[in-house]
């Protein structure tokens, strides 16, 4: 086949609808890969239901959905996880009541092909611990290795979920609202953790913070209702007309 | 064409049996669409909806005997009488559980139908109660083709014209209007200063009192037992299954298509009449798994969680270690103790708890339905052993089997619902296996199969011999025991607790949840039916008892009562549940009572059961000691 195209996602004539009511119509996306892209919008644009659509975890009404120019418009969410699009939640994406490590085994025990063994003893997946410690070092967590997540403040429980996210070395991260909920301090530590992430990943991220957003990424999609209202860098987006009518006017900016 | 008319049975027999299958429809209508009220504003199945039915149709039988009161008055004093309890009931007992998982509304509602059911019972007897047809409505018309009973009629147009009006209400009206606002955006609802929680009360108590006109309506036809309401909720679950709960119509409609298809089928086939509505039910499962009028589901991208009250419990190796120790000592010397045959009940309970809480605990699912695994595997059992002369562990091995394999079908259909659907499900089909047993000849129906030989274990040990057969019990409880530990703390395990813990998450880590779910509810189902083999062997006997559902309540209470996702508590929990059924048998139908009030007292304050109430306590003691000398850094989490 012909070259490698640019973008690990494109998404085209994305549309759901939820029994009458269209809260995504006719969204075209492309994320190119190696690039941090960002989707802003107001609340209730449909920006978590593009999340859901396009790894899977709705079925979408109509459109297609290709990631790596394979078309996964009837894949089950996880097996487009395996395929390397693994995404995170608005609200929580960590396993509360085990500690950091569990955590991270648990995504790192998926490739070891043992998950359905359940004749062996735990103990067995001990090996995988080396690699699960120093993913939990790579995101500044050593000293809660042994830590309930539950335990964790906002901030580091991101920590956790991006370090479980890394676990499965995915191509494409999704991440949904990562700064939400986090105070001045947590944002700089997660948003210098997503830079980092940013340069071997690609990054589709969901955010509301806009400084974040201009600081980290490469392009910018907006939505409202439902439907793409512009995209391009931060600095064109920022002088965009119907961007600032209905998004920046009220009162981010 | 002559031999086409033979076939059809004789037009007065199918005009009566239409007739019946609308009666019963009119009941199934009336009784899915207050749960499907119910449903949509508090979010909770009403288990105790047949009670609450069953309970109008007591309360006109009462006006009548001791008041004199008669049926039109009592067409109207019931529904309120059993609709202000219902009020009563929502303010005191649910209102506190809606913050918690879903699954709390329905233990809870499904203990105060026991509680109910048994009170009636102890008081009133399992015999019916005959209430006479009013008199106005007495007599029949003359149809040419049949005689029409004019009370009969009277019920299908008055039941019909109650779900209209019950639609219009909601559908077409500002009172309506309000109620969906509130079922969509309780928040905002209560901005436009509509008291939200009262609607709430009140919507349960009309959707109760629906239940109760249902119960006086068919007193009449039916007569007035204490478990007419539990015999028809099973039904209407199937019924709400395949309807889909967020639809009226879908309810109306359903309801008296069923009780159709059900006379239909007393006629042509009249074998499959008891569990056509469940098969129809696993029919659509598998074409339209969200129900016939059921909108798309929500999805649970939401990052709902199923973790149970226990799921931050955690047990240290030394811990397991003493408990499975001190298991292992009780177990040995105790048939010195305590009678023999009573310990084994014990221990056929305690491992049927612990696969059940494998599920519960583990997976976060609420199986209804697991009294068909421990049943199914105690008749396959009884039978390879009696009529096949297999040898006791060749015949456990078929009743594990068969458990297994019954595990697999309702796994397969019932795992593409979650939640209170799952349970429901699950409880449908569990009847649907009862009814086979009551059908098939060679359960025996009543008598059940008897005299089942315990026979030599390996052609050596005698089983017969009390202490022998304690024994070899004790050893496969272990053997079960030891391999729900195992399977708990296996790389399988580890997955299962991520999908507790956050389904979604698990998803989006690349875990397919539900062939998780399956393999683990498929492994419950064996370790039951091991459980109920050598109940068979035990007792000797395999009988309807242990295919029906209160069978299931027990493996729900033993657990609850123990503590959920605990190690001991299901054992706890077994010897406390058996202990009641051995010692208190006196007692009749209170037995049922103190079960349905187990229920209620430990959903309400309890959730953690006896042993995780415990272990907290344990643990917080031996903080206080660790803490208190040394000035204690950071206390370290729950883990050790
Ligand atoms: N499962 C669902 N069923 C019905 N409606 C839904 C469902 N999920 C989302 N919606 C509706 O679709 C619209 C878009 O929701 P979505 O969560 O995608 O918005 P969002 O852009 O992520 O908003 P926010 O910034 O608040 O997270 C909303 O009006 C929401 O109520
Ligand atoms: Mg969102």
């Amino acid at each position: 086949m012909g070259r490698v195209s640019p973008f690990i996602l494109e998404a085209e004539g994305l549309s759901k609808d939820f029994g009458g009511f269209l809260a995504v119509s006719g969204v075209d996306l492309r994320v190119r890969r190696g690039t941090i892209h960002a989707l802003i919008g107001p609340n209730g644009a449909g920006k978590t239901t593009v999340f859901n659509l396009v790894t899977k975890f709705l079925q979408p009404t109509k459109g297609r959905i290709a990631y790596n120019q394979r078309d996964i418009t009837q894949l089950r969410p996880a097996m487009v996880a395996r395929l390397g699009m693994v995404r995170s939640f608005q609200i929580s994406a960590v396993f509360l009541h085990l500690t950091v490590r569990e955590n991270i085994r648990v995504a790192l025990q998926r490739r070891t092909g043992t998950s359905f063994h359940f004749w062996r003893r735990g103990r067995t997946l001990d090996s995988l611990n080396e690699r699960a410690d120093a993913l939990i070092a790579s995101v500044g967590l050593s000293d809660f290795t042994h830590e309930l997540a539950a335990n964790l403040p906002y901030g580091r429980r991101r920590a956790v979920e991006i370090a479980t996210t890394l676990a499965l070395e995915p191509e494409l991260l999704l991440l949904d609202e990562p700064m939400s909920g986090l105070g001045r301090e947590d944002i700089g530590r997660v948003s210098e953790l997503i830079r980092e992430v940013g340069r071997g990943h690609t990054v589709l991220m969901v955010e509301h913070n806009l400084s974040v957003v201009a600081a980290l990424s490469d392009t910018i999609t907006v939505m409202a209702h439902g439907q793409v209202l512009a995209e391009g860098p931060y600095a064109e987006i920022s002088k965009n007309r119907d961007v600032r009518a209905a998004y920046l006017g009220s009162g981010h900016a | 064409m002559s031999a086409i008319l033979d076939l059809l049975p004789p037009l007065p027999a199918l005009f009566g049996q239409i007739l019946i299958g609308l009666i019963n429809g009119s009941f199934y209508a009336m009784l899915s669409l207050g749960l499907a009220v119910i449903f949509g504003l508090l979010n909770i199945v009403n288990f105790a909806h047949g009670a609450q039915y069953m309970l109008g149709g007591l309360c006109a039988y009462i006006l009548l005997k001791y008041f004199g009161v008669g049926y039109w008055p009592a067409l109207l004093i019931a529904p309120v009488v059993v609709g202000a309890f219902g009020v009563l009931l929502e303010r005191l007992f649910l209102r506190p559980l809606y913050r918690l998982d879903h699954l709390y509304g329905m233990l809870l509602t499904f203990g105060v139908a026991l509680v109910m059911e048994g009170l009636v019972r102890n008081q009133y007897g399992s015999t019916g109660n005959p209430y006479p047809e009013p008199p106005s409505l007495a007599g029949a018309w003359n149809l040419g083709f049949m005689y029409l009973p004019v009370y009969r009629a009277w019920v299908i147009i008055a039941s019909l014209g109650v779900c209209l009006a019950t639609w219009y209400v909601i559908e077409r009206t500002r009172l309506g209007a309000y109620l969906r606002a509130a079922t969509e955006n309780p928040k905002l609802t209560r901005a436009f200063g509509i008291n939200v929680p009262r609607m709430v009360m009140l919507t349960y108590g009309g959707g109760v009192a629906l239940a109760a006109l249902a119960g006086v309506m068919a007193a009449p036809i039916y007569q007035v037992t204490a478990q007419m309401g539990s015999e028809i909720i099973i039904v209407v679950f199937a019924v709400v299954v395949i309807g889909g709960m967020g639809s009226i119509i879908g309810a109306i409609v359903s309801g008296f298509v069923l009780g159709l298809v059900e006379g239909l089928t007393k006629v042509f086939y009249p074998e499959a009449s008891t569990t056509v509505v469940f098969i129809i039910m696993a029919i659509v499962l598998l074409v339209r798994p969200a129900g016939l009028f059921g909108a798309a589901t929500r999805t649970t991208a939401a990052g709902e969680s199923h973790a149970t009250a226990a799921s931050g419990l955690r047990l240290s190796p030394p811990t397991v270690r003493n408990v499975t120790i001190a298991l292992i000592a009780t177990g040995v010397l105790a048939p010195w103790v305590v009678y023999p045959v009573f310990l084994m009940k014990v221990l056929c309970f305690a491992l049927f708890a612990c696969a059940f809480n494998l599920l519960l605990g583990y997976v976060g699912l609420l199986s209804f339905g697991h009294a068909a695994f421990y049943g199914g595997a105690s008749y396959i059992t009884a039978h390879a052993v009696k009529m096949w002369g297999f040898d006791p562990l060749l015949g456990i091995l078929a009743g594990v089997l068969a458990a297994g394999i019954l595990g697999l079908v309702f796994g397969w259909l019932a795992i593409r619902r979650q939640g209170i659907y799952f349970a429901m499900i699950t409880l449908a089909l569990a009847q649907m296996v009862y009814f086979s047993a009551v059908q098939a000849e060679f359960t025996h129906n009543d008598e059940g199969i008897q005299a089942v030989p315990r026979g030599h274990l390996l052609g050596l040990v005698d089983l017969g011999n009390a202490l022998n057969m304690y024994y070899f019990v004790f050893a496969v409880f272990l053997l079960g025991f030891w391999l729900i530990h195992r399977i708990i703390d296996s790389p399988f395990g580890g997955v299962l607790k991520a999908v507790r813990e956050n389904e979604p998450r698990a998803i989006s880590l690349g875990y397919d949840t539900d062939h998780y779910k399956l393999v683990a509810f498929v492994l419950s189902a064996l370790l039951s039916g091991m459980a109920g083999a050598l109940d068979a062997l035990v007792f000797q006997l395999a009988s309807l008892t242990n295919v029906h559902w209160t069978m299931s309540g027990h493996a729900i209470l033993m657990t609850i009562l123990g503590g959920v996702g605990t190690l001991a508590g299901p054992i706890v929990g077994a010897l406390i549940v058996a202990g009641m059924e051995n010692y208190l048998a006196t007692l009749g139908a209170w037995v049922t009572v103190i079960d349905g009030a187990i229920f209620i007292v430990c959903v309400m304050m309890f959730r953690r059961g006896i042993v995780g109430e415990a272990a907290v306590l344990l643990r917080k003691v031996r903080l206080k000691r660790k803490t208190e000398p040394v000035l204690a850094p950071s206390t370290k989490g729950a883990t050790s």
